[in-house]
């Protein structure tokens, strides 16, 4: 079987200070920086990854969360293959603020069947020890707001970060017209549609 | 269904000609067609039309047929089909505005003085009407006069050949470039394909103009004029060109139209509405060839104090400042240079008062300051907590400080904090190593970039207009080509502009092009051909690649940490000389840039050196808040004058 990279374009999303860049970081390149810059409008980079035999390219958009930058990030909502909606499990607001951020992007990205877009969403700053939002509160918000997979990720020491984006490929890949993404491919067994438990917290 | 309908008259030219039979016959003067050439929004879609003066009406009907505005809206009413095909549209059309089904110009073969035709049924048949979207390409000429070739996309079609023998050909062209993109053909420079832009993603954009019932914080966003502003920003440039191009204003877009709509984006700005002789050459400005420039050593401590009388006042200042814009400063030095390159020393202060003026802000002003305005709390936001770095929580305190001292910010710290402040601030810290000195420097600093950071974004929005005037005049070509990937607005510089390259380049790299900067020389804005020198460099690699939207941003993007910054420096101090020597400046271009329109050009050999001196601002009080609420709510302009001359490099 010949399959050639997809290329797949994820976006994090999520109020300024939770930790998108650092995710993006981490899994990118495997680093982690306290003092990380915040984002000044949109950057990307890059990620190869091979998901159940699926060879994929992962262009990961980090986007400014910050209000100010709101119209310098969402002309490139556009084309988005997965939303990542990111909040800190140690910032209660931006767990309530999720409601629009997912709303912002329907909007922008301009996504015709809002109810099958493929949303992951990310509990970071595990490691942080004052919670103020609870993993049940989100599991609830997932499920109440289309079944969304969540993963409680700390950027900081690793943990779920790779799980979360290899999520969001598969969720991609699970979608009925991801023919549109694979349509220089050769071949691809279109038919897998297994998911692992992806609350896995 | 007629009065519904919005139809707006974008351009029109009288005195157009076609020359019927010159293909069959050569020139026959006596058959030359005069008529009106106009550029027509109907609705959705765009029409350049033609319509041949009647011959045979006597010369008052001819002007009123010509100027009579109200003519034309009547017609326009009656073609008010909302239908898109050129066929449906004609038929609701009057008989002399008839689209000349193209294919009929081949067939018939226009015979001269034949006499079975009625001259003006001869002259109606060379009316036309076609959609922009139809046209291909349209081919400029110049043989004394100036004469454009149409060529529609159906290769079977040709429309006859309009000759400007009255002028105006520029004016169309612009004016046609407000409805669609421009670029030149690779083969033929003169031939302009033309293309239809992506109406999807600038809606994008424009939508965020009307976007009521949908955001975060839905009130905060609407009235947010940065993303109004970004919202139309393609459109808004280009009314902005056509307002500082003058003439083209009483054929489209009422000035005051227009005036409303600057000054929406740029307060204080005002529309250039005087047009020099030759301004028509925009289309394809010559600024002639780009001096070599060469960069110096940066200036030693010796040297540095070689400029020094006994007192410790600075000497042969101009002189001073030229070195450092030629070299930039040893690392020794920048400790004290950087206070007079920001004005918290003034140049001519002796070594004691500068003395006493440290002392003062000491004691007195800051800290009052800190501890009796500055609420602790504050100054140990939650944003920072767990940092046990000093010298983060130095810079971390400096500008919580910064956030009392400067109320007009009004926004909560946090946002600010992360609003890019940082950046600004760590250089100043890095060189300081003092509290009290960063803190000041910092305040002279934030007195030119305080626009970036306010809540409308004000410096940004007007930067990124002044860039991309710039650019266009530098370079239509690359320009074009970002218009047509949607990038027009330039965007993709906006982390540049908002921090001043601080994340494009190594720290001491940034170090360098500050100090450089802040020199004010050899113009106003210099940072804004930083930014040009950068594009020239990297407009081969964009346009080779064929870079679209997305593209354009990431190569930009990750420009960052590879630039070198003395290339950058020797090439933007080139296109500076390169405009100041260039003749027929636009006016705009000049006010960008700071330039004296009698100076410019008139004396190439004069081009680079230091702009005239102005008079210093008055010395920073620091203990009267209001006075910084003065110059923080000015309009940017005022602002930017009022500070330029010895603190302030550039206004921002």
């Amino acid at each position: 079987m010949i399959s050639k990279s997809a290329l797949l374009k994820v976006i994090l999303l999520g109020d300024g200070g939770v930790g998108k860049s650092s995710l993006m970081n981490r899994y990118v390149t495997n680093k982690f920086d306290s003092h990380l810059f915040h984002t000044i409008g949109v950057e990307f980079l890059n990620k190869e990854l091979d998901v159940d035999g699926h060879h994929a390219t992962l262009q990961i958009w980090d986007t400014a969360g910050q209000e100010r930058f709101r119209s310098l990030r969402t002309p490139f909502y556009r084309g988005s293959d997965c939303c990542l909606l990111t909040f800190s499990v140690d910032d209660g607001q931006s767990f309530r603020n999720l409601a629009n951020w997912k709303k912002e992007f329907t909007y922008y990205a301009d996504v015709k069947d809002p109810d099958n877009f493929p949303f992951v969403v990310l509990g970071n700053k595990l490691d942080v020890p004052e919670r103020q939002v609870s993993g049940e509160d989100a599991r609830q918000w997932c499920r109440e707001n289309g079944g969304h997979p969540y993963f409680e990720t700390s950027a900081k020491d690793a943990t779920n970060v790779a799980s979360a984006f290899e999520e969001a490929v598969r969720r991609i890949l699970a979608l009925d017209d991801r023919a549109d993404h694979l349509i220089h491919n050769n071949t691809v067994d279109l038919q897998r549609k297994s998911h692992p438990d992806p609350s896995c917290c | 269904m007629a009065a519904n309908c919005v139809q707006k008259v974008l351009f029109e030219l009288e005195g157009v000609f076609i020359h019927p039979s010159s293909d069959e016959d050569g020139i026959e003067p006596d058959l030359l067609v005069s008529g009106t050439l106009r550029i027509v929004d109907k609705e959705a879609e765009v029409f350049v039309e033609y319509r041949p003066l009647e011959e045979a009406v006597d010369p008052s009907n001819m002007l009123c047929a010509g100027k009579d505005s109200s003519s034309v809206m009547e017609w326009d009413q009656c073609s008010g089909e909302k239908s898109k095909s050129l066929i449906e549209t004609q038929q609701s059309y009057e008989t002399e505005w008839d689209m000349i089904n193209a294919v009929s110009f081949k067939k018939k073969t226009f015979t001269n003085g034949d006499g079975c035709v009625n001259p003006s049924q001869e002259r109606s048949r060379w009316a036309f009407s076609v959609s922009v979207g139809e046209l291909r390409c349209v081919t400029l000429k110049v043989e004394g006069w100036s004469f454009l070739l149409l060529t529609l996309k159906e290769a079977r079609s040709q429309l006859p050949t309009l000759h400007f023998h009255q002028g105006g050909s520029t004016q169309f062209l612009d004016s046609l470039r407000r409805v669609t993109l421009l670029s030149p053909s690779p083969e033929d420079e003169t031939c302009l394909l033309v293309s239809t832009p992506n109406r999807a993603l600038s809606q994008s954009f424009e939508n965020l103009l009307d976007d009521n019932n949908f955001g975060l914080v839905n009130q905060k966003f609407r009235k947010d004029p940065y993303v109004t502003t970004l919202g139309g920003f393609s459109k808004v440039t280009n009314y902005i060109f056509d307002a500082f191009r003058g003439t083209e204003e009483q054929h489209q877009r009422p000035p005051e139209e227009v005036a409303d709509l600057l000054s929406e984006v740029i307060p204080g700005l005002e529309i250039n509405q005087q047009e020099e002789p030759g301004f028509e050459v925009i289309t394809r400005m010559d600024l002639g060839p780009r001096p070599e420039v060469s960069r110096r050593p940066p200036l030693s401590a010796e040297d540095w104090t070689k400029h020094q009388d006994p007192e410790g006042r600075m000497t042969s200042i101009s002189k001073l400042k030229k070195l450092i814009f030629k070299g930039g400063l040893c690392h020794a030095v920048r400790k004290e240079a950087w206070k007079f390159l920001l004005g918290y020393f003034p140049w001519d202060s002796t070594l004691e008062q500068r003395k006493v003026l440290q002392r003062d802000k000491t004691l007195r002003d800051y800290r009052s300051l800190i501890e009796k305005d500055v609420n602790r709390t504050d100054r140990t936001n939650r944003f920072y907590e767990g940092m046990d770095n000093p010298g983060l929580v130095l810079l971390h305190d400096i500008l919580m400080t910064y956030c009392m001292y400067d109320f007009d910010l009004g926004e909560s710290t946090e946002l600010l904090l992360l609003g890019g402040m940082s950046d600004l601030l760590s250089p100043i810290l890095y060189v300081m190593e003092n509290e009290v000195d960063a803190f000041w420097c910092f305040v002279s600093f934030m007195d030119q970039m305080h626009q970036n950071f306010e809540e409308q974004m004000q410096g940004m929005k007007t930067q990124l207009i002044q860039l991309s005037t710039l650019l266009r005049l530098l370079d239509l070509t690359f320009w074009n080509y970002l218009e047509s990937q949607d990038s027009g607005y330039l965007y993709f510089c906006f982390r540049w502009l908002l921090i001043r390259f601080k994340r494009e380049l190594s720290f001491q790299d940034v170090l360098r092009l500050w100090e450089v900067m802040w020199t004010g020389l050899p113009c106003q804005n210099f940072h804004l051909l930083v930014c040009c020198s950068i594009l020239d460099s990297e407009k081969q690699k964009i346009m080779e690649e064929n870079y679209g939207f997305n593209e354009i941003l990431k190569h930009i993007n990750e420009l960052s940490m590879k630039l070198d910054v003395e290339e950058i420096l020797q090439k933007a101090e080139g296109i500076s000389q390169q405009i100041q020597s260039c003749k027929d400046l636009p006016p705009s271009i000049s006010s960008i840039l700071g330039l004296e329109p009698d100076l410019c050009g008139s004396d190439p050999t004069h081009s680079g050196a230091s702009p005239p001196l102005r008079p210093r601002p008055p010395l920073r009080r620091p203990d009267t808040r209001t006075s910084t609420s003065t110059s923080t709510s000015n309009g940017l302009l005022r602002a930017s004058s009022a500070h330029n001359g010895c603190t302030v490099a550039f206004s921002s």
